[in-house]
């Protein structure tokens, strides 16, 4: 019976045993199901799921300015999604994305929006304060972790909370622009805007950006010391110290670093998209990281499972007008894709230790 | 006119701290059974959503609380499939379950946003102006305390949660105890949901619990895994959010969103005050048979 079952999956499934042996394979697993899932549930709604699927992406992707609002949406998204990758690499769930995205929005838009000089200058002086205040935010969760011993799972979303309200305290107080009705900071003057480039897609600059340090993390992380630490000490702390790590160096660098892209993220949507920080200026990008750099498992898998949650975001208004499907059906691909990848990888892990005590 | 005042600001610190209390009851169980119950946030979402659900399908606070608990046990069950049973990272499925419950029930909020958004009727108090919920919620603390440090099976669920392998040895089924502990944990977390939807807000909206469930592992944490020092410390929170209310409504000058900040502060001071807090032994640990 059994060296039968051997043989059947050698024979039929060996071509797709990657789906459920590799990480990749498991992300597309998961991905694919999710989407499945989707779809049955338009169904309910007495919609043809693949007319569902096309006007997802159609809304999304089709005419120019779709597929630029999606490709920015994605930048943020994968910017989000490093800023968990990197941390919990060295053993950190950074659930705190969403804080340091606000605040390094509201960092970039006080300097964008006060500063004079030549637009490189004030551009990038803005990009820069962005990535230090998302990891000053970070910096309190840290020390808790690392001199008393806190879970950053409880203080990162503390901390989310309270930078959420000091944005909104400020937006609507200290900084609020008193030409505008609701809580809102100035606009940022045309100049000091994020360029558009390349001028051939229309994108601005921040989408290319973002690209380049999802590369960048990747190379980082797979291809240098600094990497290989980073793998060491999330895996082993003990065993990473025993052989001369400094294990609290690394934390303290991959955390800074991902807090600091994830305020990037808001710095570049604040002055690549929104040109200001408003009342409900931002959507829940800190949380759609988590899923992102699980699903997406380094630097380069992140930016197709960004471009995919970017799609779902922005081509579900254009779903529900064209199918009668409600858009807050894609609410669903929040949690669902990272829930099925979970469970994949651990009934994977439990049927390969069956298979070795055999 | 003081002791008004007083009154009042006790009373709205105890239907603050009423949800934070049984989720951190539930918290406390799983962990004593040695199962990280961060997803307790998405459960008492869900508990939130079926407790409006319940009262305006079924037209009674008694149906509200039936669907809570429906809603509850399915959260469990699936929970602790997926974090005993499989076993996953119980740090990575709670957060995972958490994203999901914001999703899904902020789809059904959606969905059925004719008949949902309203706002229930108020559940009547029982006594000295306190509500049902927070009568409860004490009855449960006291029973929970007893139930841990003065029964077998209390003890059982400790010896579970200190050393797996120690209670397996000693014949105690590891994954029964931790299934049973995460389902009924999963139940009092949904039930602080519906503290909190009916007994306090009285409506449902996207996110309504607004980290909650985090505030109540952090009470849980700083009362050392003691049912009536986390009751303590869930108190000490809800006067937080009590006063934040308060001096928001007076507007003393000052942005009311500085005041909305208070409980997440009082937390995160609280949670460096507490340090490093030695839970139980096997706490987050996923139990393999060897």
């Amino acid at each position: 019976m059994k060296a039968g079952l051997e043989v059947r999956r050698t024979i039929n499934l060996k071509s797709f045993e990657w789906l459920w042996e590799t990480q990749l394979g498991i992300s597309v697993l998961s991905l694919g199901l999710s989407v499945l899932l989707l779809l049955i549930m338009s169904l309910m709604f007495g919609a043809q799921p693949l007319h569902v699927l096309i006007s997802l992406f159609e809304g999304a992707l089709k005419g120019q300015r779709s597929l630029v609002s999606t490709l920015s949406e994605m930048a943020v998204i994968t910017l989000a999604g490093l800023a968990v990758l990197l941390p919990i690499r060295a053993g950190f769930f950074n659930i705190g994305g969403q804080g340091q995205i606000e605040i390094g929005a509201l960092a970039a838009v006080v300097v964008a929006t006060n500063l004079q000089g030549s637009p490189a200058v004030v551009i990038l002086t803005a990009l820069l304060t962005a990535i230090v205040a998302g990891a000053l935010i970070v910096v309190v969760p840290l020390v808790l972790k690392i001199k008393r011993g806190a879970s950053e799972v409880t203080t990162t979303i503390m901390m989310n909370f309270a930078c959420i309200q000091l944005v909104f305290a400020m937006i609507t107080g200290a900084l609020k622009d008193p030409a505008s009705f609701y809580g809102s900071t100035h606009t940022i003057q045309e100049s000091f805007r994020l360029p558009v480039f390349p001028q051939a897609l229309g994108t601005h600059a921040g989408v290319l950006l973002a690209i380049a340090i999802a590369i960048l993390v990747y190379w980082l992380m797979s291809r240098t010391v600094f990497g290989m630490h980073l793998k060491a000490v999330g895996s082993n702390p003990t065993a990473a110290r025993a052989a001369g790590i400094s294990v609290n160096k690394v934390l303290i660098c991959s955390v800074l670093l991902g807090a600091g892209l994830a305020g990037l993220a808001g710095g570049i949507q604040a002055m690549g998209v929104t040109y200001k920080v408003a009342e409900g200026w931002s959507k829940t990008w800190g949380f759609t990281g988590i899923p992102v750099a699980f699903l997406g498992g380094n630097g380069l898998g992140i930016i197709p499972v960004a471009f995919l949650l970017a799609i779902m975001e922005t081509g579900a208004r254009y779903m529900q007008a064209m199918t009668g499907v409600p858009s807050a059906l894609v609410y669903v691909f929040k949690g669902i894709p990272v829930l099925v990848f979970i469970c994949l990888t651990a009934r994977r892990g439990l049927y390969h230790k069956k298979r070795n005590s055999d | 006119m003081v002791d008004s005042w007083w009154g009042d600001f006790i009373l709205a610190a105890v239907r603050a701290a009423t949800p934070l209390v049984f989720c951190a009851l539930g918290i406390l169980l799983a962990e004593r059974a040695g199962v990280l119950h961060i997803g307790v946030e998405g459960v008492m979402l869900i508990g939130a959503l079926a407790a409006i659900m319940g009262t305006v399908y079924g037209g009674s606070a008694w149906s509200g609380v039936l669907l809570t608990l429906v809603a509850g046990v399915m959260a469990g069950v699936f929970l602790a499939y997926v974090s005993v049973r499989l076993p996953t990272d119980q740090v990575v499925t709670g957060i995972a379950f958490n994203l999901a419950s914001l999703g899904v029930t902020s789809f059904i909020f959606r969905l059925l946003s004719e008949d949902l958004q309203v706002i229930v009727p108020a559940v009547p108090p029982l006594v000295l102006g306190f509500g049902p919920f927070a009568l409860a919620s004490l009855v449960f603390t006291a029973a929970m305390w007893w139930f841990l440090f003065r029964t077998g099976p209390g003890l059982k669920l400790r010896s579970v949660g200190e050393n797996t392998h120690a209670a397996h040895a000693s014949g105690i089924n590891v994954v029964q105890v931790r299934v049973i502990a995460l389902v009924i944990a999963a139940v009092f977390a949904a039930i602080g949901g519906a503290a909190l939807t009916m007994g306090w807000v009285r409506s449902f909206s996207d996110n309504v619990t607004l980290g909650r469930g985090f505030i109540a592992l952090a009470a849980v944490y700083f009362g050392r895994w003691n049912p009536f020092l986390a009751l303590g410390a869930c108190l000490v929170f809800g006067a937080g959010e009590a006063l934040a209310f308060r001096a928001q409504a007076t507007g003393a000058g000052l942005n009311p969103h500085y005041y909305l900040m208070v409980p997440y502060v009082l937390t995160l001071l609280v949670v460096g005050l507490a340090g490093q807090a030695r839970g139980p032994g096997d706490v987050g640990k996923p139990y393999l048979r060897r």
